[in-house]
């Protein structure tokens, strides 16, 4: 739980990416930026950000949009990049 | 029944107005929000800033006009309101460039958008800095500029225009550095 913690708040500092799954996923749902954001509770710009790996989401925002995804956390959120099977 | 409209005094900002601007997308402002309008409403700014704090020294230039007559006085007063008024536009345009982020209390804004508030206000903090403590070199070090006498320059104008620069530098910074807003 600690490491996990540790993770994300390491993952802030720009030089560590985090990689993420949300525009696959979110397309796959159908949603729009607005509308996963307006369910997040973020602005749609922020959506973007994360989606183009911008930005990385703090633990809370990250558990939240797993949640209104209807994933697991390590299944939107990952340190590696994802392979293209897992796309 | 309709919820009471917030006002933080601190800020300056009521929390309509600043939602209206933060999730402003079709208003006809939309065009002001690309990096390159950004970044010239910044310029604009930045030029009206400099022109206004001019205002306290270009009586005591070396210039030929010297304000020794109630015309020189009254067309030299007209322009500085005029420069003032057009700085205060851009100033105005700029915040809802950054949809009014710079002046947003946390509670509207999410993460990401605190993030970038805070860091413009750490860039912001540093520049002022700079801009106080080369004022104060100028000042003790300077050429003989008759800074803040009372006839003709009592250093007012440089009064405004640095609360001008203190109110817009994290719009600016904001405006500058960021792709999207």
């Amino acid at each position: 739980m600690l490491c996990s913690i540790y993770a994300t708040s390491m993952s802030r500092n720009s030089e560590e990416p985090v990689f993420n799954q949300i525009e696959e996923i979110r397309t796959s749902l159908g949603l729009s930026r607005q509308e996963l954001a307006d369910l997040v509770g973020v602005h749609y710009q922020t959506i973007g950000y994360l989606e183009r790996g911008e930005y990385s989401p703090s633990l809370v925002l990250a558990l939240r949009i797993a949640q209104t995804l209807n994933k697991e956390v390590s299944e939107v959120f990952s340190l590696t990049e994802p392979k293209e099977g897992d796309k | 029944m309709t919820k009471k409209n917030k006002i933080y005094w601190s800020l300056g900002v009521t929390e309509k107005g600043t939602r209206a601007l933060l999730t402003d997308e079709n208003s006809k402002f939309k065009w002001l929000r690309s990096q390159r309008n950004r970044r010239l409403l910044v310029v604009l700014n930045v030029l009206g800033i400099a022109l206004v704090s001019l205002g306290s020294y270009y009586p005591t230039l070396k210039t030929n006009i010297n304000l020794g007559t109630d015309t020189e006085i009254v067309i030299f007063s007209v322009t500085a309101i005029f420069v003032i008024f057009l700085t205060l536009g851009a100033y105005s345009y700029l915040r809802v460039a950054v949809r009014g982020i710079a002046d947003a209390p946390d509670e509207l804004l999410d993460e990401r958008q605190i993030q970038i508030r805070n860091t413009s206000y750490r860039y912001a903090y540093l520049a002022m800095g700079y801009i106080v403590l080369g004022l104060l070199l100028l000042m003790f070090f300077g050429p003989e500029l008759e800074m803040f006498q009372p006839e003709g320059n009592d250093g007012s104008y440089l009064a405004i225009a640095t609360m001008f620069a203190f109110a817009a530098a994290p719009s600016m910074i904001l405006a500058w550095r960021e792709r999207d807003i």
